[in-house]
């Protein structure tokens, strides 16, 4: 009996390190909206490698409150894909992997996009690194632009431009219109496509240190004129004032002569809209200088899986050139400096556009991101909401700026 | 042996023990049930706010700071005000509904099955899923209601409904009531169907009209039917969360934040528990001392002759 025991026992054990050492399944979440770039590598791993990624698909709005209930609840997945800006604020709880020596061992650690390294980065030690790149772009339907006279291998570099052709674009018809943008309560968006109006112009919305609301400027007021003029004129679909980023692609709809995207758009345009004809420029800021936002997502590791090697050497297939050229394929840019031309080479040229972007790009850094930006509830949120579509443009404006600096200091 | 022939033998005192013994461990189960998903969570939840309790991290112990932090707390206040106004709008508008239709059902006459499962149908439907219908409904472009409005030349521009707060609020509250008025029915015509005919009938002989009859009969035998639907409704709206969730993101402009909904916010997108669970235990307290005036109320009539 007791020899039974034993020999059930032993083969037991021999099966779980023979599990051990056999196939992993990781445990990944991404963000709903990422576009296919990310899907199609997952694919292209899945088949060539033993371990395989299985990820699910969060609604980005609620990535970040899933994520956190999920490490509080011990049912997190292994890896994330987690929009960059959220990074410092779970470095800072405590609950992400340490990366450092792994990251810093990588030969072209030195050449990843470093918006993403630094927004990965907290108090020196590295959580996370750049799995996809995006920047935001001003995006003109060439069609539309022929249909109302303009030229359309004409980018509009400044705003008052982009107004005069909205209006002529708007002129072709009932439900064509010649501007789009998610207003309603999608902080993200906003933060994604109107802050580089600010920014360009020289602005911020936050302090250099994160302190300080500075929502008050100039350049704001310039810049919440501009979309309230053409919210005035008609020329935005009256969606965009209810729209809490479900919409945010509506351009694809053919409709929508110019939009603020993101370049993971320029992807998603080109293989799943292939009719709509499109061009892309940087969005230009109140006084024409352009900006862009570097958005996109570090990949984190939850603190204490047990497949994190495995995670990693799905990273370093991201990384090398296959892996960067199918999400190049798919919209995303490439993460890594060192090999971009060669990753873009023989590519729809307006990626290019996204990765000059990268240049003139900015990424706010601060622990809270969701309280301030991102969620629907934030000041941000109801700040562009209320001083674009609302009555009262300088309350709007003054309620905001003391709501974030509440924010920011009770979280001191 | 059975215990009824030697209970006979105890003392009176023993035997009255014994059978309180007993009665709890036929309450038992229920108060285990009792004990395990109502006072252990609140206990807890009370235990919480006297922390500042972050959703990923360690929790520290700071008295009642979180208590005091709401005296000051503006939005918290905003979002009170919002959830008695909405209370107060909803429940009179339910109830200025529900009545009436209550009336009309309650005849036997040709079709009435039809009628009462018609207007009961929209209370089988989920709440978030009668939400999202409505948003759908609600659509500037591709719903029912704004381009039907204008379809019939009442506007010259299919609106925005849930953009501005007037429109928004007014669909919620339309929502809302197409969603519960059934249920409030179901209840008042139990009452209505439990006044004996015989009382009616002895009424309209002395002569009662209409009018009458309903004022001095029906009313007051009403009047327990009508305070359970009551509270059932101003309990309903206090907790409202999923609509305002759902339909407008607590939009336009942060002035639809019910305050399960910012209980909500703090605790899982500020991701503070500690503070949300204060709000939790001070919420707690407003529906009961609501609760116990509504039920003070009721027992106030009763012992009118």
């Amino acid at each position: 009996m007791i020899k039974r025991l034993l020999a059930a026992t032993s083969i037991a054990t021999l099966c779980l390190f023979s599990a051990a050492s056999a196939a992993e399944n990781v445990e990944m979440w991404v963000r709903t909206g990422i576009g296919d770039a990310f899907k199609k590598v997952v694919e292209a791993y899945n088949s060539g490698h033993e371990n395989k990624v299985v990820m699910t698909e969060v609604p980005f709005s609620e990535l970040v409150q899933k994520y956190a209930t999920a490490i509080a609840g011990g049912q997190a997945p292994d890896a994330l894909s987690m929009d960059l800006i959220y990074n410092p604020a779970f470095a800072a709880a405590g609950q992400l992997e340490d990366l450092t020596d792994w990251a810093k061992s990588l030969p072209y650690f030195n050449s990843l996009s470093p918006s993403h390294v630094r927004l990965g980065t907290y108090q020196d030690r590295i959580y996370g690194l750049p799995l996809s790149v995006e920047t935001s772009v001003f995006a003109w339907n060439k069609d539309l632009y022929k249909k109302a006279g303009l030229d359309p291998e004409m980018a509009p570099v400044n705003w008052d431009e982009i107004t005069a052709n909205a209006e002529k674009i708007r002129a072709l018809g009932d439900d064509t219109y010649g501007f789009y943008f998610s207003g309603g309560g999608c902080g993200g968006c906003m933060i994604f496509t109107f802050t580089p109006l600010v920014w360009g112009a020289g602005a911020d919305i936050l302090s250099a240190d994160s302190k300080t609301a500075t929502l008050d400027t100039p350049q704001m007021r310039k810049a919440v004129d501009i979309y309230r003029n053409m919210i005035k004129k008609d020329l935005v679909p009256a969606g965009a004032a209810s729209d809490n980023g479900a919409n945010f692609l509506t351009f694809t709809n053919g409709k929508i002569g110019q939009q603020s995207l993101g370049a993971f758009a320029i992807g998603t345009l080109v293989t799943e809209h292939p009719d709509i004809n499109f061009g892309v420029t940087l969005i230009p800021g109140v006084d024409g200088k352009p900006s862009s936002f570097a958005g996109g997502d570090n990949f984190v590791i939850t603190k204490g899986t047990k497949k994190i090697d495995a995670v990693k050497e799905f990273i370093e297939y991201v990384y090398s050139m296959d892996g960067q050229k199918i999400m190049a394929k798919y919209g995303s840019l490439p993460t890594r400096g060192d090999i971009a031309d060669k990753v873009l080479e023989g590519l729809d040229p307006r990626m290019q556009v996204g990765l000059k972007a990268i240049g003139v790009a900015k990424t706010p850094y601060t622990l809270q991101f969701n309280d301030l930006i991102n969620s629907a509830n934030g000041p941000w949120a109801s700040f562009t909401n209320a001083a674009i579509f609302g009555e009262d443009v300088d309350g709007a404006f003054s309620s905001a700026q003391s709501e974030m600096q509440s924010i920011i200091d009770s979280g001191q | 042996m059975t215990g009824s022939g030697s209970e006979i033998l105890l003392p009176r005192r023993r035997r009255r023990r014994r059978s309180n013994w007993r009665g709890l461990v036929y309450i038992a189960p229920a108060m285990a049930l009792v004990i395990v998903f109502f006072i252990m969570p609140v206990l807890f939840t009370g235990w919480m706010s006297l922390h500042n309790w972050p959703l990923m991290g360690a929790s520290r112990w700071i008295g009642f700071n979180n208590y005091f932090r709401m005296a000051n707390d503006t939005r918290f206040m905003t979002a009170l005000n919002f959830t008695a106004y909405y209370t107060v709008i909803v429940t009179i508008a339910i109830f200025a509904i529900a009545f009436p239709l209550a009336i009309f059902v309650e005849k036997e006459r040709q079709f009435v099955g039809a009628y009462r499962t018609i207007i009961f149908l929209p209370v089988v439907v989920g709440l978030a899923t009668a939400s999202l219908l409505w948003v759908w409904l609600a659509n500037v472009d591709s719903g029912f209601i704004g381009p039907a409005l204008k379809a019939l030349g009442l506007v010259e521009k299919s609106p925005n409904l849930l953009a501005t707060f007037d429109t928004a609020f007014l669909t919620i509250v339309v929502m809302v009531v197409w969603k519960i008025a059934g249920f409030t029915m179901i209840i008042l015509l139990t009452g209505l169907q439990a006044i004996p005919s015989e009382l009616t009938e002895a009424a309209r002989i002395d002569g009662a009209g209409r009018w009458q009859r309903f004022r001095h009969l029906t009313l007051p035998l009403m009047r327990k039917t009508i305070a359970l639907a009551l509270i059932v409704s101003v309990t309903g709206s206090i907790l409202a969360f999923d609509q305002f969730y759902i339909m407008t993101s607590g939009g336009p402009q942060n002035k639809m934040i019910s305050v399960v909904y910012y209980i909500f916010n703090q605790s899982f997108v500020s991701f503070n528990l500690g503070y949300g669970a204060a709000l939790s235990i001070v919420l707690l307290a407003i529906l009961m001392a609501i609760s116990i005036v509504q039920l003070w109320l009721l027992r106030v009539g009763e012992e009118r002759p």
